[in-house]
């Protein structure tokens, strides 16, 4: 199959969109003066999403101080515009393709683990290297497999052969794809990302996970690319690719160590045992991020 | 979240901060590590440390530990109360998994492409034999029918001669094969009376022998194998000594065999000429 699917998606009418509230906050925090004032009034003309942004705010995954953040002009002020922009984004992606409905719910369900245990897991990376990557290496975790949901969504049979395929061939998911559906999740969710309008880091991170050497955003695309390996590799899979590897051997790993972060000082084991843990962190983020009518469908 | 009063019983919880000291303290003393999750864990195994001890609380054990001129004592009854010591039929199931489905299929891979249908595993600290009877029959699944064409052995050695004389005798109560597979206890397990008795077949692929790991011109002898597994044994020994013993584990490998420790056990610090591999949910050592 040549390059039919890629180009069905790109005419297909009813792609998700995003909350046009994230977009417009998406581009006016790329420009250098933005006020405070301007974005938290821009997320507040949708209330549902404002409400959400300082719920996340407040949960265990943001909060700094012992006190409530009663307002987004606030949340600004205690965690930076980028980490409230960066909520902003996860939470809009997440509403937009977080509770459409799967034939495969199982699936979907591990699916969303997975992207949230690569979101948290890139977390721990940039602390343990004091990489100052502010929450974007989040987002860029959380989303870096959106493709496989309009794959899902709109090519449901074909990308469960490329499950099944994955899975007899013990295979990565994208050679599977590339095999059956003729294009990949990574190059589906970067067509999204950029129809999207989301920034230029998460749509290079979506195109180069699984080769960060080709990545514009080096260092952070090599930091997802890592943790999506440690998420699965800590159980947290959503393919069929549960594949052995080598870390170290990486391509990921091998630009941190070549742009000179100390990888060599991470004590590997421990590291890997304290993601072993990560499952439950996994949970409270769903249970944060979805409204309860979500939450059910998610687990139904 | 606090504890129910009536769980409270002799001493007071362990606070998450104590709770990181010691884990951290075990770490790197042992090099087996307590995640968040086992927090509950390490309190119960530990509280028997403070009685023995008369320690009102888990801070004054850290603080014996730490600063104690008698630690060294303390320690080793540590590890003791820390490893459990208890051993069963497929024991830490990701760890075989990743045995049966990545390791022992590569090696096998290679093995059989280069015309050399041997197979060699080592089960060092083998205890009564519940693990190297577990590889045997995994083994077995794997290689089925192709089963004649191989020449497989597994070397299964402890210092307790008692251990080996139950490990010879093979025979199991039902808590010991509580994670044993349906299809395997019945394909690979005579039942007598309450007990299990492993077959023949896979008994016959284990040769059961007294090794001291001290004993260092014996275990030099242990050569040419593809797998080691030597889950819970490192904690017994010093730093020193631990260094000198894995060097001596990756000599008695192949090249190319893989090496599993216990499966919260880390050789970092201790090793840093084999690969560590990473299979889900669990981690191995490969010489390559």
């Amino acid at each position: 199959m040549d390059r039919l699917i890629l180009q069905t998606v790109k005419h297909l009418e009813d792609l998700p969109t995003l909350p046009s509230v994230a977009v417009e906050v998406m581009s006016l925090s790329r420009s250098p003066d933005v006020s405070i004032k301007t974005i938290s009034e821009c997320i507040h003309k949708d209330p549902p999403l404002a409400a959400k942004v300082l719920k996340l705010a407040n949960s265990a995954f943001y909060r700094r101080g012992a006190h409530e953040i009663e307002t987004l002009h606030r949340a600004i002020l205690l965690m930076g515009l980028n980490e409230v922009v960066n909520i902003t984004t996860s939470v809009s992606v997440l509403s937009s393709l977080g509770s459409r409905k799967s034939q495969e719910q199982n699936i979907r369900k591990k699916f969303w683990q997975h992207c949230i245990a690569t979101g948290l897991i890139a977390r721990r990376i940039d602390t343990r290297l004091h990489m100052s990557l502010q929450g974007r290496e989040f987002v860029g975790g959380l989303l870096h497999d959106i493709g496989k949901i309009i794959l899902d969504e709109y090519f449901h049979d074909q990308f469960m052969q490329a499950h099944a395929l994955s899975i007899e061939r013990q295979c990565s998911m994208f050679e599977a794809e590339q095999e059956i559906l003729g294009t990949t999740h990574m190059e589906i969710g970067h067509f999204l990302a950029q129809k999207w309008g989301l920034p230029p880091y998460i749509a290079d991170i979506i195109l180069n996970h699984h080769h960060p050497r080709d990545a514009r955003f080096k260092d952070i695309t090599s930091v997802v690319s890592i943790a999506n390996l440690l998420a699965k590799a800590s159980e947290l899979s959503c393919g069929g690719d549960s594949m052995s590897f080598v870390l170290k051997d990486q391509q990921g790993w091998q630009i941190l160590k070549k742009m000179g972060h100390p990888m060599d000082s991470i004590d590997l084991e421990r590291f890997s045992f304290e993601i072993g843990d990560i499952g439950e962190e996994v949970k409270e983020y769903i249970t944060t991020v979805s409204d309860q009518e979500d939450r059910e469908r998610a687990y139904a | 979240m606090p504890m129910p009063e009536y769980l409270n019983t002799a001493q007071p919880g362990m606070s998450d901060e104590t709770f990181r000291l010691l884990r951290d303290f075990i770490y790197e003393h042992s090099g087996i590590f307590f995640s968040d999750n086992k927090k509950s864990q390490l309190e119960n195994r530990l509280s028997l440390r403070l009685k023995v001890n008369n320690l009102p609380d888990f801070d004054k054990y850290y603080y014996l530990l730490k600063y104690d001129p008698q630690a060294s004592r303390e320690l080793r009854a540590l590890f003791d109360s820390v490893t459990t010591n208890e051993t069963s039929f497929f024991r830490s199931p990701p760890q075989i998994q990743a045995f049966q489905e990545k390791a022992l299929p590569e090696i096998l891979g290679k093995r059989a492409a280069q015309g050399e249908k041997v197979l060699r595993i080592w089960s060092a600290g083998c205890s009564t034999g519940d693990e190297p009877y577990t590889l045997g029959m995994v083994v077995w699944e794997v290689l089925g029918e192709k089963m004649p064409e191989w020449d497989v052995k597994i070397f299964a050695s402890d210092i307790s001669e008692k251990a080996l004389k139950s490990a010879r005798a093979a025979v199991y109560n039902d808590y010991t094969l509580r994670s044993v597979p349906p299809d395997i206890k019945k394909k690979y397990f005579i039942q007598e009376g309450p007990q299990f008795r492993v077959c023949d077949d896979i008994r016959m692929l284990v040769e059961l022998q007294y090794l001291n790991f001290n004993d260092e011109k014996r275990v030099k002898l242990m050569r040419g194998f593809d797998i080691i597994f030597c889950r819970n044994v490192l904690i017994y020994f010093d730093d020193a000594a631990k260094k000198r013993f894995v060097s001596q584990l990756y000599d008695n490998l192949n090249p190319g065999g893989y090496l599993f420790i216990g499966h919260s056990e880390s050789l970092h610090n201790i090793s840093r000429a084999f690969k560590l591999v990473h299979f889900p949910g669990a981690l191995g050592y490969k010489k390559e």
